[in-house]
């Protein structure tokens, strides 16, 4: 590399790192203002807030995340609203991109750190824009008593062979009280599954109710 | 249902049990229940069962005895979820009828021809799915599915097990939509182009609450059935399943049921479906509720080429005609829905579509001419059923029709959710070129509550 190849290269890193470090100050911005907005008083403006999260994309999702377990009720629902919004914003054909920053921002909410109600929400939004990515992470959870049904029905909906592969391999680990579940995705995705009778048809639950005499 | 000469259908299944029973994916059933061809001879009285006994199932219950007093069935048992609206329907239902809290106890009664189903949206599918295979024929309430392929196993398990389903979207069946349709089909406005669906918007939770503990007569997992699991919240039910989008998706998938089933049906368009659906909307700005309040959908159709829209928004309503009573339809009672219908040569208005629907004067007036073509007139919504159950024959709202039906509302929502155009291929009976989008054409359900 010669010295003016240096200075250029020099020049190109320094000007990339300054404008990394604008983004991030706009996102920051951004995502202050969405967040404002979602926490504001007024429906009207918690309703333009988060219709408008899609637009500020990644950035958002842990911040709308934390919103999500407010005490306020409507501001902890617009939250959630925004959230969802911004996950199917990123999942228009042509983001590509933009889905995959979502989704590594969505598997970094399914940690125990997080509220059950957060995590279960996130496995539903991973469910329509999850890839083989997220698979580990949405699969750990089959052994959450909380979460593994969310987490099962989550696998099922992702199209790709990991998914799949998690499932098979769950089937021989989950507890038997889990089995039959673990059966009835594999069976949704085409997967013969020896034994393990489907149990869709059994009646369990009686009334109190008597006919009239 | 009377012993006939000819082997039941009752007997049939319990002799065929044991050779099917090995067939496909294992069930634990009893083996008697298991589905053969489902048949039910002429003269036979047909004993009836119903799932969901509350608002549109209660009137179903009281609607049925009408046919248990003229000898056309007998009505067996009643189930719901709810232990106080199932106390309910065994009185109105009368002595001996059984209660049941779970639908599946009544599936595996051998002795039960049919069932009506009026549960709510999300239950559909699974419900009718499950009465097939266990030999029954279905009366399922509109719309028909809350996914594509949940329409497509209808579909495909109506099919498979032979049975007769008729859905509620009872328009159809209406004496002035035979009007309409034979008016229209005979070219009195020409060729259609458009038809515009208006209705006002959809309601806001208004009084939003905490979740909380579901009331001792509510079996809330049950309730839920193959929706994933959520804390209990008074604003879901009952009735209010409507304004949820995962349960009732709003105005377009409740009156949009019955509007758009009467426009696919008078334009000959059942079996069609559009190339693509593009929808805009407002939410609401608090609640728990979720579905659109006004909501703006455009279908575009091709081959024939024309295009139905549906617009949600108070005030639109065409002002509906002055009546004296005396027509087949008498007065008007619900003026704010309904559609024009826009050809080459005029216009046609008609308002409601369900269980009222109401046509403009000169449908109802107009003397067809020699050669005129003629439709087919129902002899009313159950009654068609009744017929489709005894002589095989294609019920008015069939499962293919009404799944198409529920498709169009289906994907309107779906397009609102999502703030984009999808294209549809009705050969594959999918959605192209998106992938999220493909994916929500299915719901994973929730053990043991599924297809």
């Amino acid at each position: 590399m010669s010295n003016s190849d240096f200075k250029g290269a020099s020049v190109a890193a320094i000007a990339a790192t300054v404008t990394s470090a604008i983004a991030e100050a706009a996102d920051a911005k951004t995502v202050d203002k969405l967040i404002a907005g979602i926490k504001d008083k007024d429906e009207q403006v918690r309703t333009d807030a988060w219709l408008g999260a899609g637009q500020v994309g990644a950035p958002a999702v842990k911040p709308l995340a934390k919103v999500m377990t407010d005490n306020d009720l409507e501001v902890a629902r617009a939250a959630k609203r925004g959230l969802w919004k911004l996950v199917r914003h990123s999942g228009r054909p042509e983001a590509g991109a933009e889905r995959k920053a979502v989704e590594a921002e969505l598997v970094g909410l399914l940690g125990d750190g997080q509220p059950v109600s957060v995590r279960r929400e996130v496995l539903w939004m991973l469910s329509e824009v999850g890839s083989g990515r997220s698979v580990d992470a949405i699969a750990a959870l089959l052994s959450n008593n909380q979460l593994r049904e969310d987490a099962r029905m989550t696998l099922q909906r992702i199209p790709n062979k990991k998914a799949l592969a998690a499932l098979n391999q769950a089937l021989d680990t989950a507890p038997d009280d889990f089995k039959l579940n673990i059966a009835q995705s594999l069976r949704q995705r085409g997967v013969k599954v020896k034994g393990l009778a489907c149990v869709k048809l059994v009646p369990t639950k009686k009334t109190s109710v008597e006919p009239v005499k | 249902m009377k012993q006939s000469k000819q082997i039941s259908r009752r007997e049939f299944l319990a002799t065929a049990a044991a050779g099917t029973a090995a067939i496909g994916v294992p069930y634990l059933i009893p083996a008697r229940v298991l589905a053969g061809p489902a048949k039910t001879g002429a003269s036979e009285r047909l004993t009836m069962a119903h799932i969901g006994v509350g608002g549109m199932g209660g009137f179903h219950l009281r609607d049925m005895k009408r046919f248990q007093d003229n000898g056309t069935v007998n009505i067996a048992a009643v189930c719901d979820i709810d232990e106080k609206r199932l106390a309910g329907a065994v009185k109105t239902a009368g002595a001996g009828v059984d209660a049941y809290r779970d639908y599946r106890y009544i599936l595996e009664r051998k002795d039960i021809d049919a069932v009506v189903i009026a549960t709510p949206d999300h239950w559909h599918a699974v419900q009718m799915v499950h009465a097939a295979e266990c030999g029954k024929h279905v009366y399922v309430e509109k719309p028909a599915c809350c996914t594509i392929e949940e329409g497509k196993a209808m579909v495909a398990a109506a099919k498979k097990y032979k049975v007769s389903v008729q859905v509620g979207s009872q328009g159809r069946s209406q004496p002035e939509a035979y009007l309409a349709h034979r008016y229209l089909v005979n070219g009195n406005i020409g060729r259609i182009q458009k038809v515009a669906c208006f209705h006002y918007n959809s309601p806001i939770d208004d009084n939003p609450v905490p979740d909380g503990d579901p009331p001792p007569e509510l079996d809330w997992d049950m309730w839920l059935g193959p929706l994933r699991w959520r804390p209990y919240n008074k604003r879901y039910c009952h009735g209010t399943f409507r304004w949820i989008m995962e349960s009732g998706g709003g105005q377009i998938r409740d009156r949009g049921a019955h509007v758009m089933s009467c426009a696919m049906w008078w334009m000959g368009a059942d079996g069609t479906a559009p190339v693509t659906v593009e929808a805009t909307g407002t939410p609401p700005t608090k609640g728990l509720w979720d579905s659109a309040v006004t909501l703006d959908v455009t279908y575009t159709f091709r081959n024939p080429d024309w295009v139905l829209t549906w617009n949600q928004h108070t005030g639109n309503a065409v002002p509906a005609e002055e009546r004296t009573g005396q027509e087949p339809g008498g007065k008007i009672s619900r003026p704010d829905y309904g559609a024009v219908y826009y050809g080459d040569n005029g216009k046609f208005v008609h308002w409601g579509g369900d269980g009222g629907t109401w046509v403009e004067k000169k449908a109802r007036e107009w003397k067809p001419p020699a050669g005129a073509k003629d439709v087919y007139e129902s002899p009313g919504h159950k009654e068609d059923w009744f017929n489709g159950i005894k002589t095989g024959a294609k019920t008015i709202m069939n499962i293919e029709a009404a799944v198409g039906v529920a498709n169009l509302c289906n994907l309107g929502n779906l397009s609102y959710i999502l703030g984009r155009k999808l294209q549809w291929d009705q050969a594959g009976q999918e959605i192209v070129g998106d992938m999220q989008a493909r994916r929500m054409m299915a719901r994973p359900q929730r053990h043991p509550y599924h297809l």
